[in-house]
């Protein structure tokens, strides 16, 4: 964000935070001449976040006084401080100045303070100031109008000298904060607890002159200094606009078929199914339609890339010659304890810079292990599809169901039929004491499928479509038994293979042949 | 007696540095800023100077110029205190005698103030 990006609302200048995502909660940063209240618990962040806004400050040539009121004494914080990636102590004093005015305020109250804090901003030239420590001033205070008198003072002076100044403060007062009614904004950072994780969350409460992203944003404290991860559900608002009437291939000609010609374009489909149902291989022969004009990307949290592309490999699916290409990235994230909104922006990051057109996730279980609470994960879901569609990317998301075998299918995600619109589903079935690899269209929005249901088989040779169960009944129930009155089977010569390129001779698997 | 001038704008620093001292036998005169400190020494002369970099209203480098363009003052040896390295000190102040890194031990004090100042009197 540059540094002088203008509000034209109101005409002030913005003060960019180089604080990685939080000047796009800020929409672009503060306002010159403007005071901000941070509030949070001791170490939610404070004094990092402060001294970062000082250095990226500094760097641009900018001027920065940070003065301390009985918070971490200076020599510590510094210390603390060398350790951070933004910290250059070439900049202090000329750019970034550290003072105490505790003293001054014990001496000489809150008029020597204001005093102090006018004549050092004007003296150093400074453009931010910090003023860490407000509950000092709060409890010198002999009234709440005699603070609120400071605040009002402090506000005339930073307008006028044009120093945007930050607050930090602790707010151990409860929720009566009369200062809030009369700052330019409020940020507060908190550490909130999840079960057993905890996660750091910082809120912008209020912000005069501009809107903000809503709602509660995690943020990493990291060596590079805080991190914040804007939260999708707000970042992602935009209309995904018109709806697109092109096919793109699923990359497996029969389900091609079975879609009318494959999937809408720019459409998120699910592939419902239990561990072991072929779901990754569906979503890899997906992949492997990746192209120049179609990049691809494969977003997953269980198998590294190695791993991923030697097992496709094995499938005869050649995914390396596409990464090498560069038409094909594999993106890994292991499922440890990650922040959900970290991923997302992850993902739509991924897309965005290599314009991806084919998306497959591996699977909706890695969103949904990072998630916070069960109830983020269905407007998580929302917005990022919204935003995939926005950029014209066809989606597949794998998502693992519960139950191995048998009639029932407990979606993971409330709403979610509501969210996606195409639903392909995996299910084994026993039959004829083989388990088999079913698979069947539940939903494909707007577009005519097939409704039945077809066996297939995943070897060395990749997948294969084999009959429609028409000679078996309860096929969903998980234990398909012979139809009674069953027509006699097809031929194996018309089961066709459902790779692109039909393998020569391939016939059923001798098991079954002659057994219907 | 021999005495200390602490100048130090931070709360904790002066305080802690009155103690260590005191406890050995220096007589320890404070002040929060450059301006008190040259109002101080207006009022008498210290054998010993200990001065913060960086202070509000004025600084060390100011503080430490006034005091060698005064010739009343100008033998009075220096040390200079800061959180930052003595090389970016360096680099807008000289003229102190020794150096002072903050954070620092007691030992480092006592050891430093002896060394200017010899065994308290």
């Amino acid at each position: 964000m540059n540094n002088k990006d203008t509000n034209q609302d109101t005409g002030l200048e913005r003060i960019a935070t180089g604080v990685p995502g939080l000047d796009e909660v800020l929409k672009g940063g503060f306002f010159e001449g403007a005071v901000y209240i941070v509030r949070g618990t001791p170490g939610a962040g404070k004094t990092i976040l402060a001294n970062q806004i000082c250095f990226q400050h500094a760097r641009q040539g900018k001027r920065a006084l940070f003065v301390t009121l009985l918070a971490e004494n200076h020599a510590r914080m510094l210390q603390h401080l060398e350790q951070m990636s933004f910290y250059d102590g070439r900049l202090i004093p000329k750019y970034v100045y550290y003072i105490s005015a505790f003293r001054v305020l014990e001496e000489n109250g809150l008029k020597g303070m204001m005093d102090l804090l006018r004549r050092e901003m004007r003296a150093h030239e400074a453009t931010i100031l910090i003023l860490d420590g407000l509950i000092a001033v709060e409890e010198t205070s002999t009234s709440d109008r005699e603070f609120r008198k400071f605040i009002h003072e402090l506000q005339a002076h930073a307008a006028t000298a044009g120093c945007c100044t930050l607050l930090l403060t602790n707010g151990r007062r409860g929720e009566y904060h009369p200062e809030h009614t009369m700052v330019d904004g409020l940020i507060t950072l908190e550490d909130v607890p999840y079960g057993k994780r905890r996660q750091r969350e910082l809120e912008v409460r209020k912000f005069r002159g501009s809107s903000s992203l809503r709602g509660r944003h995690p943020f990493q404290i990291t060596n590079d200094g805080l991190v914040v991860h804007p939260r999708p559900e707000s970042r992602f608002l935009r209309n995904a606009g018109v709806e697109s009437d092109r096919q793109i291939s699923t990359g497996v000609e029969q389900l091609d078929r079975m879609t009318q010609g494959g999937l809408i374009a720019d459409t998120s489909t699910l592939l419902l199914g239990a561990s072991g149902s072929g779901k990754t291989t569906l979503g890899m022969a997906f992949l492997q339609e990746s192209s120049k004009q179609q990049p691809g990307l494969h977003f997953g949290f269980y198998e590294s890339p190695q791993r991923l592309i030697a097992n496709a490999q094995l499938l005869g699916i050649d995914l390396q010659s596409l990464v090498t290409a560069g038409h094909l990235e594999v993106l890994w994230r292991p499922p440890i304890e990650r922040i959900l909104d970290s991923l997302g922006n992850e993902l739509i990051d991924a897309v965005r810079r290599r314009k991806v057109r084919r998306l497959f996730i591996d699977g909706w279980g890695g969103f949904a292990a990072a998630a916070e609470t069960k109830e983020r994960l269905g407007p998580f879901f929302a917005a990022v599809c919204n935003e995939l569609r926005s950029l014209n990317v066809t989606t597949v998301c794998a998502v693992e169901t519960d139950n191995l075998i048998g009639p029932d299918m407990r979606l993971p995600i409330e709403g979610i039929s509501a969210i996606t619109e195409n639903m392909i589903m995996l299910r084994f079935s026993e039959y004829q004491g083989r388990l088999r690899r079913l698979i069947s269209i539940m939903k494909i929005r707007g577009g005519g499928f097939d409704h039945s249901l077809r066996e297939f088989d995943i070897g060395p040779q990749g997948l294969r479509f084999l009959d429609t169960f028409e000679n078996a009944e309860a096929a969903l129930s998980g234990f398909a038994k012979h139809a009674e009155h069953a027509s006699t089977r097809r031929p194996a010569s018309s089961r066709a293979p459902i790779k692109k390129k039909p393998a020569k001779g391939r016939r059923a698997p001798a098991r079954r042949r002659g057994k219907a | 007696m021999q005495t200390v001038l602490v100048v130090d704008d931070e709360f904790g620093v002066a305080e802690v540095l009155q103690s260590i001292l005191e406890d050995e036998g220096y007589r320890v005169v404070t002040a929060i800023n450059g301006k008190q400190a040259l109002a101080r020494l207006g009022e008498f002369k210290p054998d010993l100077i200990m001065l913060d970099y960086m202070m509000p209203i004025m600084d060390g480098t100011h503080t430490l110029k006034a005091i060698r363009n005064d010739a009343a003052l100008a033998s009075i040896p220096v040390i200079m205190m800061s959180s930052l390295d003595e090389a970016a000190v360096r680099e807008t102040c000289t003229g102190y005698n020794s150096f002072l890194r903050k954070p620092f031990r007691a030992v480092a004090v006592l050891n430093l103030v002896a060394q200017l100042l010899g065994s308290p009197s």
